[in-house]
């Protein structure tokens, strides 16, 4: 996240989970309205510039002219152009995989996060096994999945759970065990409890974290996904850029791999909207 | 929780706080507190920091819990906190993810459980306007200033309807003009309730304390303990003006500021004591 004014906790015992976000108490939110975070530039676009004359350098003035292996950027638009059709069907395929398996990740996360965030009997449950569990690269699940459970769509959508879970569960139990003392306080003064105590309080204060467990939890999805793909699809992302490499059409393959690209940036940038608007009380 | 103590039957006047200590892992905040607040009364607590007043005030809203001793209400014993005692804190109390009607409707909600929450809305839309909040109904709390937030809070631990009003230094964040603006507001809020709730109100500043209290208690340090209690004799309503010039009130300020200022100094003066095994409490 591109917030300067927050305090950085490394989730200890996690390989990939990245940080776990804390509000800052100040700054960020004034920091936002003098507008000093929608900094935008050339820069970007510069580099973007630079890359693009490289590649066509690259694939231009490569031994054996016309290198197979790397095509060059308005070969490879081209081939991105013609396989259009076939990407959007390829990500509607994937989408079926990814949407089911992220939600089912998300809703059970926050659910057990904030039960065992607020709950210490349930706290020392569950944290010597999650620093145990935690830590398998979700991928090494895959071949294994695939064997146990009867179709390719449901074993994917199982590694894609298991591997989004514990980024979101993580940050939705750190998320409610860090909450403000006046907001536990206000909520005994007034007698909220149970349900209304978690739904009313513990989630919203929690927001924070889990949109941070969250964001890991989709761009691990993503990672997954055309894993799992290249395993045993016949159709999808991951699959398109293995059925092209295997037929060394390497101009698909390459427009394969930037439209993957773009699309787990897009839905990246979608979740990043939906975090900004339902966080704008955070300052 | 003192369970040993039989609740008796006399002591059912208002609050009353009956030998009451506590610390943790052996450093003393409070020790052998007594303290009585009749029922409609507005007790000021007055003490420095380390005196263990937010501490005391926790234990009258039941949010901790003595080690030793008793608190009642009316003769029962205070057992965790309910809605029958509302607590405005000094950090802004409102949830920042509700709007400012919403926060208060919540409130209405606990208190009128069966209730329609139209009608907890329209009613928490009538209490923010009492606190002169009617163009911040819609607004969330970080959308207004701390004084804002600050009637706000008050607003809706009014509409809580408890009998009893805990207050933990409520403006000791705001500018000076703001902070008399509150207290006014506090005052014509609170006497126009009937029946009056019961305030206990900590405070740092001997000014306030007297102005705003029917009687002030104040507290000593290390380890808090009640070292004086003095009743405010003015009648009300009181004007700000006329008090602050008066004679009485002056000498009433110098005898409480005396006492007030007297512990503290011994505390300063006192060979060996480095750092004070209560600071920030």
């Amino acid at each position: 996240m591109e917030e300067k004014a927050v305090e950085r906790i490394t989730v200890p015992g996690s390989w990939d989970y990245g940080t776990v976000e804390v509000p800052a108490r100040d700054g960020v939110g004034a920091a936002r309205r003098a507008g000093t975070r929608a900094r935008k530039g050339v820069e970007p676009y510069l580099l973007f510039g630079v890359l693009l004359l490289l590649w066509q350098l690259a694939a231009t003035f490569l031994p054996q002219g016309g290198n197979p292996l790397l095509p060059t950027p308005l070969v490879t638009a081209k081939a991105l152009r013609a396989s259009l059709p076939e990407l959007l069907k390829g990500t509607y395929y994937s989408f079926l995989i990814l949407v089911p398996g992220y939600l089912a990740a998300v809703g059970a996360g926050i659910a057990i996060g904030l039960l065992v965030g607020t709950t210490g009997g349930l706290d020392r449950a569950f944290t010597p096994f999650a620093r145990v569990a935690a830590p398998i690269p979700p991928t090494v699940y895959i071949p294994y999945a695939i064997a146990v459970l009867p179709t390719f769509r449901v074993s994917a959508i199982f590694v894609i759970f298991v591997g989004a879970f514990w980024p979101v569960f993580l940050n939705a139990a750190a998320g409610a065990a860090s909450l403000e003392r006046r907001h536990r306080d206000n909520a005994r003064i007034l007698g909220i409890r149970g349900f209304e105590y978690m739904g009313k309080v513990v989630f919203p204060a929690s927001l924070p974290h889990i949109f941070s467990g969250m964001a890991v939890g989709l761009a691990l999805s993503f990672i997954l996904l055309t894993v799992a793909e290249l395993f045993g699809a016949n159709a999808g992302l991951g699959r398109f850029v293995q059925y092209y490499a295997d037929f060394a059409d390497y101009p698909r393959m390459v427009a394969g791999i930037i439209y993957t690209g773009l699309i787990t940036f897009l839905s990246m940038e979608g979740l990043d909207r939906v975090r900004r608007k339902a966080l704008f009380w955070v300052r | 929780m003192a369970g040993a103590y039989p609740a008796p039957e006399q002591a059912g006047a208002g609050i009353s706080v009956a030998a009451v200590s506590f610390g943790y892992d052996g450093s003393p905040i409070l020790e052998g507190i007594d303290l009585e607040v009749r029922e409609g009364e507005f007790l000021s607590l007055l003490g420095p920091s380390g005196s263990g007043k937010t501490t005391l005030l926790r234990l009258l809203a039941g949010l901790e819990t003595p080690r030793m001793g008793r608190i009642s209400w009316k003769g029962t014993v205070i057992r965790g906190a309910g809605i029958e005692r509302g607590v405005v804190f000094q950090d802004y109390s409102l949830f920042p993810w509700m709007r400012m009607v919403d926060n208060v409707a919540l409130a209405i909600g606990k208190a009128d459980p069966g209730g329609k929450k139209r009608e907890h809305r329209e009613l928490a839309e009538e209490y923010l306007r009492m606190v002169g909040l009617g163009e911040a109904i819609g607004k969330y709390p970080f959308e207004l200033s701390g004084g804002m937030q600050q009637r706000g809070a008050i607003a809706r631990a009014f509409a809580l309807g408890s009998p009893v009003l805990l207050m933990d230094e409520p403006f000791g964040a705001l500018d000076p003009l703001n902070r008399a603006k509150l207290q006014d507001l506090l005052i014509e809020v609170w006497s126009g309730a009937t029946p009056r709730k019961t305030v206990v109100f900590v405070t740092h500043d001997v000014e306030e304390a007297i102005y705003l209290g029917d009687r002030v208690a104040v507290l000593g340090a290390s380890p808090g303990r009640v070292i004086a209690e003095a009743p405010v004799p003015f009648e009300r309503p009181r004007s700000r003006r006329r008090l602050f010039a008066s004679k009485e009130f002056r000498a009433l300020q110098d005898r409480i500021s005396e006492l007030y200022h007297a512990d503290t100094i011994e505390r300063l003066e006192a060979p060996g004591i480095v750092r004070d095994p209560a600071e920030g409490i």
